[in-house]
């Protein structure tokens, strides 16, 4: 989640949200979440778990691994 | 119930004292509060207040203030972290709780910096952004 902070303190394109996904169910469930956490970027989950800052960087960016 | 254990205070208030400018949380509390299994009767947006109010007690530079249903919050409770009172799309929606503490603990030290902590690549990369990009992360207390 922190790394998701940061992008939005460095960017002013950027915004990040957590979301508890226990206390909204609902959105969780339209969003797939089985497993935490689970990055949504525009509306759109990309793969779940922590990772590094450089892999993290490249799953909201889509930039080529 | 104490928000931190007394170690655990200790350390937050240290963090706290050397932030570089100011942080205010804006909680935000809705109409109703969402059920949650096995919850009972806990306020979640009281409750929220709490967290927020016990934060800003370990630092001169954070603040906090609630507002009932401000304009931009589509779930509550929530709370919008402001490094110097500024919206810069920063929140945690729900109730910061357990485990999860952290990470709003960690957003208040990194808004009070005063230059980013991302390394320099992650940097150039965000740069390279030309258009808006909306992250949610989906967590749990444990």
């Amino acid at each position: 989640m922190l790394l998701a902070y940061r992008c939005a303190l460095a960017s002013e394109r950027v915004t990040a949200t957590a979301i508890e996904a226990n206390e909204f169910p609902q959105l969780s469930q339209e969003m797939g979440v089985w497993a935490v956490p689970r990055i949504v970027v525009d509306g759109e989950p990309r793969r779940d778990g922590a990772v590094p800052e450089a892999e993290f960087l490249r799953r909201i960016l889509a930039l080529p691994a | 119930m104490a928000l931190l254990r007394a170690e655990e205070e200790t350390k937050v208030r240290g963090w706290f004292a050397e932030l570089e400018r100011p942080v205010e949380l804006l909680v935000a509390v809705g109409p109703e509060e969402t059920p949650l299994a096995g919850a009972q009767d806990i306020d979640f947006g009281a409750e929220m207040e709490r967290v927020c109010e016990g934060l800003a007690e370990l630092g001169e530079n954070v603040a906090y203030r609630v507002e009932q249903e401000p304009d931009g919050f589509p779930r509550f409770p929530a709370v919008s972290i402001r490094p110097e009172g500024r919206d810069v799309g920063v929140r945690y929606d729900g109730l910061p709780w357990g485990y999860e503490l952290s990470s709003l603990i960690g957003a208040i030290l990194e808004a009070g910096r005063d230059t980013p902590s991302l390394r320099a690549e992650s940097l150039a990369a965000l740069e390279t952004l030309d258009r808006d990009l909306t992250l949610d992360v989906f967590v749990t207390p444990t």
